[in-house]
């Protein structure tokens, strides 16, 4: 009788902490998933690979980081671009002084790399919030590259400065450099992503998540509760950048191939990264995938249809972009600060009432 | 009353090993200064297991600010806080948490993102060990330990009544429901002490009496040692055991709800008589 009981309370709690309580929300996203595993890979080719999916993958990892930091725990980062570049070159460095290992446990060392380095830049939140903190981080962008750019040990000393990716292979096929197949570098990505993004749903509503947005909500109340900044802050600045560190290192190793500090991990990369989280949701794992998605997809969309089918010049469409992204950025800011993710989850509140709204 | 759980199955189970009736905590010759400003002056009072401890006065008596000795957030430039015969004067506010003193805020500083059930949730954060990797996969000991607090907070939500707004982001609760929410955190946190600070401020008569048996329930089902701050007294004389009466940061009364409001002092104090 008892263990029936408790049994019980189990299932309805497990039940109700699911991800997707509609079971039929539940099945269209693993078909969806199944599609993305299954369907994709055969059909990927390589403009979809390096113009859209991967670039859209790599981001989805660096706005989760973000996401978690910025989003749930209310630190604000202006020096994602500078965390990026750590798990770039700590990937670089750790590939070429150890060919033999695995690529992705080097994708994953390169996080954990850059989850000291963000710890370390972590540090100022203790005491400065808010704008200070943010120009605190934007220090830390500018040193990070600096630094990179500095001192040659780095990129081995190689004339251009430039840091570039041999071929890694996995299980035979090569995942980096430029034989990869579209569909292998996809799908390493695309795991990545996908195992990362279970394992940030999962710490978001734990305990750990609950430390990072009672931080974010209300700093003082929840030291009275018992939480400490030190371990929440620093925690969040740990875990954020690893995901960052990831996804740098997959920005260099799996998408772009080589790369030149200044170019490739500037202010510019920070931005994008806040822009993607501010338009996709703060605080929702949904909405970094929402952001990046805009932020990668949409300006492929503009140039294909201003550009190819109006005829517009590339400095029009160019303009038109940021304009277009200014705005938005501005009307989430002000008329609904949850983004994309919030519209999602309304619009899904609107479809299962209809056609009666009661 | 009809409830869902009976009370008495949530038990307290922090041992403070102090038996009831004895000195839970003891304020000692305190003082709180704010640059010129006398927020306390030399304040003792204690606090026994297992009582409610009305704290009174008017307007800028030094009534939160006493509060914020106790748990830690200032710290008194003179005296001593005893708590389950431990002394001290300094102490970081999560350490306070720590050995179970919870508490309510004047203005309500509830986690305004945060869903109902993750605002009472977070109450029991000092009681949850599971480490990051655990939680990270989300099976085994943390689903356990998840599970567990869950049931746990279940039980507090049931007990307060709010059932129905499980899952509503607390920021879009009217002010009642939110003053009711927040003292499910602290209840959660199964506080040896626990401080509220004016918690039926601002409700209609009918909130304040729902707000008022749940403070008694609290009190006499889970035997919660209770300090709290209150303006109305005609609820301070129903639910108290024992008042103290501040006034202009200094003690003016001290004893049974029936002596205070015989004292002269305090009488004074609250009709306006001019300091000397
Ligand atoms: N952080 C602070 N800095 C400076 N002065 C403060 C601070 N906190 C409280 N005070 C002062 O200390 C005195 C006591 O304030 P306190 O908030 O403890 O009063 P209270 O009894 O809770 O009053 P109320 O009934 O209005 O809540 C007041 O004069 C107040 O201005
Ligand atoms: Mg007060």
């Amino acid at each position: 009788m008892l263990y029936r009981e408790a049994g019980d309370f189990k299932t309805t709690y497990v039940a109700d902490m699911q991800t997707f309580p509609i079971r039929g929300e539940r099945i269209l996203f693993w078909l969806f998933v199944a599609f993305c595993f299954a369907v994709v890979p055969f059909f990927i080719t390589g403009y979809w690979e390096k113009s859209i999916l991967v670039p859209f993958l790599v981001w989805s990892m660096i706005a989760l980081g973000l996401n978690i930091l910025t989003g749930y725990c209310g630190q604000v980062s202006l020096g994602t671009g500078g965390f990026m570049a750590v798990g770039a070159f700590a990937c670089y460095k750790l590939t070429t002084a150890f060919p033999e290992l695995n690529i992705v446990l080097v994708i994953i060392l390169s996080g954990a790399v850059t989850a000291g380095v963000g710890m370390l830049f972590g540090l100022p939140s203790l005491r400065i919030k808010g704008f200070y903190l943010a120009v605190a981080t934007l220090a830390a962008q500018f040193f990070l590259v600096w630094c990179f750019n500095k001192f040659g040990w780095f990129y081995n000393y190689s004339a251009s400065g430039q840091i570039s990716m041999p071929t890694r292979t996995l299980f035979g096929v090569a995942v980096t450099g430029p034989d990869a197949p579209p569909w292998a570098t996809y799908l390493v990505s695309l795991t990545f992503v996908f195992v990362f993004a279970w394992v940030a749903r999962n710490l978001t509503r734990g305990r750990l998540g609950r430390s990072w947005m009672a931080m974010r909500d209300m700093d003082i109340a929840a030291q009275i509760m018992g939480i400490s900044p030190f371990n929440a802050k620093l925690s969040a600045f740990a875990i954020s950048s690893f995901y960052v560190g990831m996804g740098g290192a997959m920005f260099f190793a799996i998408y772009l191939g080589a790369a030149e500090v200044t170019e490739a991990f500037g202010i510019d990369k920070s931005f994008d990264a806040l822009f993607m989280i501010i338009i996709g949701g703060l605080g929702s794992i949904l909405g970094s995938f929402l952001g990046a998605a805009f932020i990668v997809v949409f300006p492929v969309f503009l140039k294909n249809v201003m550009v190819g089918g109006l005829g517009w010049s590339t400095d029009l469409a160019a303009h038109v972009e940021i304009m277009t992204v200014g705005a938005l950025i501005i009307f989430f800011l002000i008329v609904e600060p949850h983004g994309l993710a919030q519209i999602w989850r309304l619009t899904k509140e609107k479809l299962r009432l209809w056609p009666f709204p009661y | 009353m009809n409830r869902a759980v009976d009370p008495r199955e949530l038990k307290v189970h922090r041992d403070d090993g102090v038996a009831k009736g004895d000195v839970l905590l003891e304020v000692k010759d305190v003082s709180l200064r704010f640059g010129g400003v006398k927020a306390i002056t030399k304040i003792s009072f204690d606090v026994r297991k297992g009582e409610i401890r009305a704290i009174i006065g008017p307007n800028g008596a030094g009534k939160t600010s006493m509060l914020n000795v106790i748990n830690g957030f200032y710290t008194p430039q003179e005296g001593t806080i005893t708590f389950r015969g431990v002394e001290r004067r300094a102490m970081r506010t999560t350490d306070a948490a720590r050995q179970g003193i919870a508490r309510t805020f004047q203005n309500i500083a509830l986690f305004k993102g945060m869903t109902t059930l993750d605002n009472i949730m977070t109450g029991r954060i000092t009681l949850q060990k599971s480490n990051l990797f655990a939680q990270a996969v989300w099976r085994g000991p943390a689903l356990r330990e998840e599970l567990e607090h869950r049931h746990r907070v279940e039980e507090i939500i049931d007990f307060l009544e709010i059932q129905h707004i499980r899952k509503v982001p607390v920021g879009r609760l009217p002010y009642g429901l939110q003053k009711r929410v927040e003292l499910g955190r602290a209840l959660a946190a199964e506080p040896a002490l626990l401080l509220l600070d004016e918690p039926m401020a601002g409700m209609n008569l009918e909130e304040k009496e729902d707000m008022s048996r749940f403070i008694l329930d609290v009190n006499s089902q889970f035997g919660t040692t209770i300090a709290l701050i209150e303006h109305d007294m005609g609820v301070v004389m129903d639910i108290s055991d024992r008042v103290v009466v501040l006034d202009y940061g200094r003690k003016i009364g001290d004893g049974s709800p029936e002596e205070v409001s015989k004292n002269q002092d305090v009488i004074d104090a609250y009709l306006g008589v001019p300091h000397e």
